[in-house]
């Protein structure tokens, strides 16, 4: 049941200020996307149709701390499809961009591994400026998996390692400092 | 030939082999490459939810490519779709364009740029390339895969149409090998789900490798590092899971198209892939040695229908006694 008193009328407002988020209020709810999106057809849960719906709606705090906003695979096939033009996959991620600024700032909470794994891999950028395959992904799944996970990594690492597929070390640039520069102006 | 080059953090790493075929392939073809400094990641689809910084992070890379004159290829989809992206959003969106050269601290200008497997068939060209081939791929079937990046949004990547894409199907009949009908051919791999939804991710990608098994495939052609990853990398936990057995060689187009310039395993890092590929290049060999042997038979054939020389049977026949 929607309680009217709980939608919050300017959300839709709020994604169409996002770098992304702009098209939001073009979308007619027509299922074009849903009906091309291939992570669909795996988990009929994930329904970008009814993320759009409720967005336009103001369900905020339903939409952001929901994991299902985090599992658009971003292979823009409901982009290309929407006769529209609402650009789903850059709204999905004005909706995960505001999600985690609202997790931030502990508003909202988001039990979700997909959030995780952006977070270190972004985290992995900023201290380095490339990303650190090894230490992102090694921690990652220690941190999700456990032990258990690490063991059932282990063959691939090592058949990764042996082939030179895998630096044990970061590759650092020189210009770290503007990279960082670079999260402060825009993670915000 | 001469371009820039940004080569993507993968290429260094997990992808090496996609960098090492890149580099090979370009100089047996004379296509010169110079990889841009101190570039940086382009934030890739872990960051590109947050539209600013992955388009700051790109941006910083075309600023340093536009330093040359050159235009910038790149081999990797994501990185290719990921810099396109934020030409075109800082092109579009002022106030997206301040904040950007605000925190770059430098005024932005774009590069000319494309990826690599545009390059190779509309700049370095079909016919080209078909005229270097030293080992046509005869009697080999190819599935092309082209994934999502390389081919949508089509607003930023207009080299081919992104519904029924044919760049690589034409590339690989070019190299003499056949490009089966692959329904998949576009559809998603679900790499980017691979580290939070591993079960998803791997059944999107099973529906592609059963795609490419059922349409008689020898191997699946890929173009970008992620769909590699999961197309090759996890195959065989994906085999393990699913309790299947796929088998299935992955290679990318660069290595594809080394094979039939006649270079070896190791300069194209075949060794590197995790499903072996060793199959696929018997098959070759084996198929080019048919291929000779029946030369080899209608050229005698027709030299005894001339009446020349007796019966190669007798030949043998007579070094027996």
């Amino acid at each position: 049941m929607i309680k009217t008193e709980e939608l919050d009328p300017n959300f839709k407002y709020e994604i169409a200020s996002m770098p992304g988020g702009e098209r939001i209020k073009y979308c007619f709810n027509c299922t074009g996307c849903t009906v091309s999106c291939p992570v669909n057809e795996i988990d009929r849960e994930f329904n970008p149709r009814k993320i759009l719906r409720q967005s336009l709606l103001g369900m905020r705090k339903e939409v952001l701390s929901s994991e299902l906003i985090w599992l658009c695979s971003s292979c823009y096939a409901c982009y290309e499809h929407c006769p529209q033009d609402v650009r789903i996959t850059e709204i999905m991620g004005a909706l995960r961009t505001i999600a985690e600024k609202e997790a931030h700032r502990g508003n909202i909470a988001v039990p979700c591994d997909k959030r995780k794994f952006d977070s270190a891999f972004t985290g992995s950028i900023k201290k380095h400026g490339r990303v650190y395959e090894a230490m992102t992904i090694a921690g990652f799944i220690f941190r999700t998996k456990g032990i258990g996970g690490m063991l059932a990594y282990t063959p691939m690492g090592l058949a990764m390692l042996r082939k030179g597929k895998l630096p044990l070390l970061p590759h650092g640039i020189k210009g770290k400092k503007q990279v960082k520069a670079i999260f402060e102006m825009m993670h915000r | 030939m001469k371009f820039s080059y940004y080569p993507g953090c993968t290429l260094h790493g997990s992808a090496s082999e996609y960098d090492i075929s890149t580099r090979a392939v370009c100089r047996a073809l004379g296509i010169e490459l110079v990889e841009i400094e101190d570039w940086n990641c382009c934030g890739a689809l872990e960051g590109s939810s947050n539209k600013a910084l992955s388009t700051a992070l790109s941006a910083r890379n075309i600023v340093i490519a536009s330093k040359t004159s050159l235009q910038l290829v790149m081999p990797c989809s994501i990185c290719s779709h990921n810099l396109a992206r934020a030409d075109v959003s800082i092109r579009e969106d002022s106030r997206l364009r301040q904040s950007v050269e605000q925190a770059l601290g430098t005024s932005y200008t774009g590069v000319r740029m494309k990826h690599l497997l545009d390059v190779m068939v509309n700049e370095f060209g079909l016919e080209n390339l078909k005229g270097r081939v030293t080992r046509p791929l005869t009697g080999i079937k190819a599935a092309p895969y082209y994934g999502c990046l390389l081919v949508r949004p089509s607003k930023i990547c207009r080299f081919d149409n992104p519904k029924n894409p044919v760049t690589m199907d034409n590339l690989i009949r070019a190299l003499g090998a056949d490009s089966p009908q692959f329904r998949h051919k576009v559809k998603c791999c679900g790499g980017s789900l691979l580290m939070g939804k591993e079960d998803i991710a791997h059944n999107l990608s099973l529906n592609i490798l059963s795609e490419a098994k059922a349409a008689g495939a020898d191997c699946l052609v890929a173009a970008c590092p992620m769909c590699h990853t999961m197309l090759d990398g996890q195959q065989g936990m994906i085999e393990k899971h699913h309790d299947v057995k796929l088998d299935m060689p992955v290679v990318y187009f660069t290595q594809l198209i080394g094979i039939a310039l006649g270079l070896g395993e190791k300069e194209l890092g075949l060794d590197r892939n995790m499903v072996s590929a060793s199959r696929l290049l018997d098959s070759i060999c084996k198929k080019q040695q048919d291929e000779k042997m029946q030369e080899k038979r209608e050229k005698q054939d027709t030299g005894n229908t001339d009446g020349d020389m007796g019966h190669p049977g007798g030949h043998a026949g007579g070094m027996g006694k």
